[in-house]
């Protein structure tokens, strides 16, 4: 704002440090003040709230009681927690890794115009506009005992493999990652897409002409310029793959016995089913010191890269 | 130009601020004014989000003339997550929906609840109904805090004609049972379905009934007040039942909700359904009347027959601003006539609480389930109304896992006494 504000001729005093604030008009920062209040006190309050709430014993009712770290001790042998943070490492994994890979090779493969790209594109968007939870519902029929996943195997004579997906402990996690990464890639693919569409083409041919084969091209000419979107793109997925709730709640609410639970999903029980807000917002401050060391150091490599390329 | 823009979005900005605040703004005086006016209109929190019960308590609730009476219906997970929080409020709602039993007890001894007991003497609307009712809505300091309205019966739901089919007869025993099991597993159906996929606390119904059958109901009450062990002898003995059914139960069940359970019972790929009579809002009304159902058969002959019969009700906030007004809608829902009418509107399998309502109207199986209970000598509620819904929490776990690895039953058992006594520490 303040740097469109500099290229305007209405008046020009001389260019200094601090310079560009003088010229918004005060008004201007009247009207900015409002929604920072409404801000501070609707979104920073309460999240501040919660690292308060993560240090007592709280049941909505009457007046919260602190016990120090308890809480967070009680976690380090909560079997239960333990066993949502590895899910949520495989998740992370799984989620981000399938829907980076997916959507690359997607948008690499879609990238040029040819006749019927565009349906592709869009057929492969198209779960991006269910919600989530519409996401788990529909998933949830195809992994029925009776679905169409074990219709399939059975059909193709893999009766062997058909099983109960979504209650058999050893596949329900992975069943649900695979719903969510049906959803994920055509995102992602979208946005390597516009990633693509900003690379220099001239770079690639002259490159061809030089005799770089196909991948050669990809790796060292067009990968390099794709850094940008990366940036978005790993920040997008960690908060996605940390935030992902809803579509595990539809499908099988953290079961079966907590073989699918996440951190979202065992907070979400501990607070709402449980009342239990203490010991649930102290879930929500590891989640979040878990989303903000991850983009925290993955932004500060990538602006100092920028810096010194 | 660019100038111009840039205070147009700034100023958008603000006008969005401004909205805000004057809403805000709007929902603080709102709560002030609705408090002065509180004497004049009564506010009941409904967790009856489901169609047909909804129409009917909107209809019940519009026939009440005395006061001007606002209904908000809330879905019912939100409504168990934001309980606390109504009661709690500065300007709570007056009449909420809610169950009888251990949650009610809960509430009324953080002194949430209206004190109603002179509904249950003299000539109050409750007056007339049964001890056990009473007893199940006083507060462990001896006032009433609850107001019963209807409550339902659970039993092993069949189809006659499929029994027909098979040339089976009901169960009264529990050797007779177990042969009824084989002689249907051995014609190609399985004997009994159960959702235990997203509904896993149906899977409490086999335990709770099984419990009752084999240590009685005071072990049962006792057992979900934390005063025995989950993994002493006698729920061992209970799981050493609950492994003979195993064979017996649908292995598909563990995918299904408690509803898609409903689908193999109506086609006859499965013979029976431990369940309460709202299994009847998820069956085809042409199939309704060919339902029927028999008691879970008794295991120990010296112990008293139990049965789950879950009831439903209205509690008040204690900090209701008119509590007389209060007092007399809720003697109104407790009447005959609005009992009545709620159960025919909801289309539920329902029993009024009220023994002056005219039950000869209700179909054949409502009217053998009326019989069924009062032929019961003690009546509980189910696994999470006797306890919490917390302690229902740990019961799936163990439960469902029962139901994949009953070969684990003891590291089960202990892992949910470890669970279950978090629950009761906290």
């Amino acid at each position: 704002m303040t740097a469109t504000a500099v290229d305007v001729p209405v008046a020009a005093p001389p260019r200094k440090g601090a310079g560009g604030f003088r010229r918004v008009p005060k008004v201007v920062w009247l009207f900015l003040l409002v929604p920072a209040v409404v801000e501070v006190a609707m979104v920073f309050w309460p999240a501040l709230n919660s690292f308060y709430l993560s240090l007592t014993k709280w049941n909505g009712l009457g007046a919260a009681k602190p016990v120090g770290l308890k809480n967070f001790r009680d976690l380090l042998s909560d079997e239960v927690f333990l066993g949502a943070l590895k899910n949520n490492v495989i998740w992370a994994v799984g989620f981000g890794g399938l829907s980076v890979l997916g959507g690359l090779a997607l948008a690499v493969a879609l990238n040029r115009p040819r006749r019927g790209v565009g349906l592709y594109r869009s057929a492969i968007y198209l779960p991006m506009v269910f919600s989530l939870a519409v996401t788990g519902l529909f998933w949830r029929v195809q992994y029925q005992p009776d679905g169409t996943i074990n219709t399939l195997l059975g059909a193709v004579g893999l009766q062997s493999l058909e099983r109960q997906w979504l209650a058999d402990p050893t596949t329900a996690l992975y069943a649900v990652l695979v719903a969510a990464v049906w959803r994920q890639v055509g995102y992602v693919m979208v946005l390597y897409l516009a990633g693509l569409k900003s690379t220099d083409p001239t770079l690639d041919d002259a490159s061809a002409v030089d005799g770089a084969g196909s991948w050669q091209r990809f790796r060292y000419v067009t990968w390099p310029q794709l850094r940008g979107v990366n940036t978005v793109i790993f920040a997008v997925t960690v908060i996605d793959s940390l935030r992902t709730f809803d579509i595990v709640w539809a499908m099988t609410q953290g079961g079966p016995y907590h073989s699918s639970e996440l951190l979202s999903t065992y907070m979400f029980q501990q607070g709402f089913t449980f009342l239990n807000l203490g010991y649930a917002s102290a879930i929500a401050v590891v989640i979040f010191a878990l989303a903000i060391v991850f983009i925290i150091t993955y932004l500060v490599r990538a602006t100092r890269e920028e810096v010194n390329p | 130009m660019v100038h111009s823009e840039l205070s147009r979005r700034g100023f958008l900005a603000g006008l969005g601020g401004l909205g805000a605040a004057t809403i805000l703004g709007g929902c603080a005086t709102g709560s002030s004014s609705s408090s002065d006016s509180a004497s004049t209109t009564l506010t009941v929190q409904s967790s009856l989000s489901d169609a047909d019960p909804k129409a009917a308590l909107t209809k019940v609730v519009a026939d009440y003339t005395k006061t001007k009476v606002t209904l908000n219906t809330i879905a019912i997970e939100s409504f168990r997550a934001q309980l606390p929080t109504y009661l709690n409020s500065g300007n709570p709602p007056d009449v909420l929906t809610w169950y009888a039993g251990s949650v009610a007890r809960d509430y009324a001894s953080k002194g949430f609840l209206l004190d109603v007991s002179d509904l249950w003497t003299g000539g109050g609307a409750c007056a007339g109904f049964s001890p056990a009712l009473k007893q199940l809505s006083t507060a462990t300091d001896g006032k009433q805090i609850f107001v019963p309205t209807s409550y339902y019966w659970w039993g092993l739901f069949y189809r006659k004609s499929a029994f027909q089919e098979w040339g089976v007869q009901p169960a009264t025993t529990w050797d007779e049972f177990i042969k009824l099991c084989q002689t249907i597993k051995s014609k190609g159906v399985n004997p009994i379905t159960m959702g235990t996929g997203s509904t896993p606390w149906v899977a409490s119904g086999w335990f709770d009934y099984l419990n009752l059958r084999v240590n009685g109901a005071e072990f049962h009450r006792d057992l979900l007040a934390g005063k025995h062990a989950f993994d002493g002898p006698e729920v061992k003995k209970v799981m050493d039942y609950y492994r003979q059914i195993l064979p017996f139960v649908d292995p598909k069940g563990r995918s299904y909700s408690w509803q898609d359970a409903v689908t193999p019972l109506v086609n006859k790929k499965a013979a029976m359904y431990l369940i309460g009579a709202f299994l009847t809002t998820g069956v085809p009304a042409d199939v309704v009347d060919d339902l029927d159902f028999f008691r879970v058969p008794a295991i120990d002959p010296s112990i008293d027959v139990a049965e789950e019969a879950p009831t439903d009700g209205y509690f008040a906030s204690a900090k209701s601003h008119n509590p007389q007004g209060t007092k007399d809608l809720l003697t109104y829902l407790a009447s005959p006539d609005a009992q009545q009418e709620f159960i025919k509107l909801s289309k539920s399998s329902n029993l009024p609480t009220s023994p002056k309502v005219d039950t000869s109207t209700f179909s054949p199986l409502v009217q053998k389930g009326i019989k069924h209970l009062n032929e019961t000598k003690q009546i509980t509620q189910f696994f999470n109304r006797d306890s919490s819904d917390e302690l229902q929490v740990t019961a799936d776990t163990a439960l469902t896992k029962f139901l994949d690895k009953p070969q684990d039953v003891n590291t089960i058992l202990t892992n949910w006494q470890a669970s279950a006594k978090k629950v009761f520490g906290s």
